[in-house]
């Protein structure tokens, strides 16, 4: 495509010059060490992050390792837990200790597992905002 | 790439970048300046992916131009006031401003077409690089080129 002389000539004639290179220097630089900065405190809160993930996941394995072994431990035939009190309540508590353990342990994964998968979202997020 | 290499690259090629924005911006220094140093902050923050085949003002322009179609589609609303106000206050300020008849005219294209004419007139690229600027094809940059030509020769009655 040819160009057109009378439109080149009239941008030419026109092109800018710029007095405050130094200026515009300057500022670029201060953004670049703002951004920078943010950038470091994202990256320190990933690994923060990665940390927390590390220490939930290995106290998980331990508490879980524990709670397992002591519920297998004990007989399958005598409730896991008693109380000195009798009544119709604590009483159904303890007939059905296994259960509401059982329970509990599985709520307490679920959750630990919901934690995770959060906080793996929320570093991939962090990760995308950082090269955005 | 270090910081210091592109900030070297940087000084060389901003006032190319800056001119090709503030053509954009038709003739509006302080948005030129400011999309200048977003497009540079992108491009400080994803230059380390950046391979350097001799290629940084066009990477650069790349930035620059799809920074401006961003700031184009976040102002769309208030677009209309802002450009009515621009040419009301045209009328009082044309000595004020250098240019003015061409910026006021590139004002008319749309951001498109402004690309692909500044890119083509002022920056001097050819038409396959200005395709891979705008990540178009090269007919739609022809196409861009010849209406934003006959539109700016209307404009300016050349």
């Amino acid at each position: 495509m040819m160009k057109d002389k009378a439109l080149e000539e009239l941008f030419l004639a026109q092109k800018p010059h710029f007095s405050d290179n130094a200026d515009f220097i300057a500022s670029l630089t201060k953004r670049m060490d703002a951004v920078e900065y943010l950038k470091q405190h994202q990256e320190a809160t990933i690994r923060r992050y990665k940390m927390m993930m590390v220490v939930a996941f290995m106290v998980g394995i331990i508490s879980g390792a524990v709670s397992i072994g002591y519920v297998l431990s004990t007989p399958a035939d005598e409730p896991l837990f008693t109380f000195q009190v009798q009544t119709g309540f604590l009483l159904w508590l303890a007939e059905n200790s296994r259960l509401i353990a059982a329970t509990g342990l599985s709520l307490l994964m679920t959750l630990g597992v919901i934690s995770i998968i959060s906080n793996v979202q929320d570093i991939q997020h962090m990760r995308a905002c950082l090269k955005a | 790439m270090t910081r210091e290499v592109f900030i070297a690259h940087v000084e060389r090629e901003q006032e190319a970048l800056r001119g090709f924005l503030l053509a954009l911006c038709c003739g509006k220094k302080d948005d030129a300046d400011d999309l200048a140093q977003d497009a540079l902050v992108k491009a400080y923050l994803s230059c380390a992916g950046y391979q350097d085949k001799g290629k940084f003002r066009s990477w650069l322009f790349k930035i620059a131009y799809n920074t401006f179609l961003n700031h184009k589609a976040s102002l769309r609303c208030t677009e209309s006031i802002d450009e009515a106000r621009a040419l009301v206050s045209s009328t009082h300020a044309d000595s004020e401003f250098e240019h003015q008849d061409l910026y006021l005219a590139l004002r008319t294209l749309p951001p498109k077409e402004r690309s692909a004419i500044t890119l083509f007139y002022l920056n001097g690229y050819n038409i396959k690089e200005i395709a891979a600027i705008t990540d178009t094809s090269e007919d739609a940059v022809k196409k861009q080129l010849s209406r934003g030509r006959d539109k700016l020769k209307e404009k300016l009655k050349l």
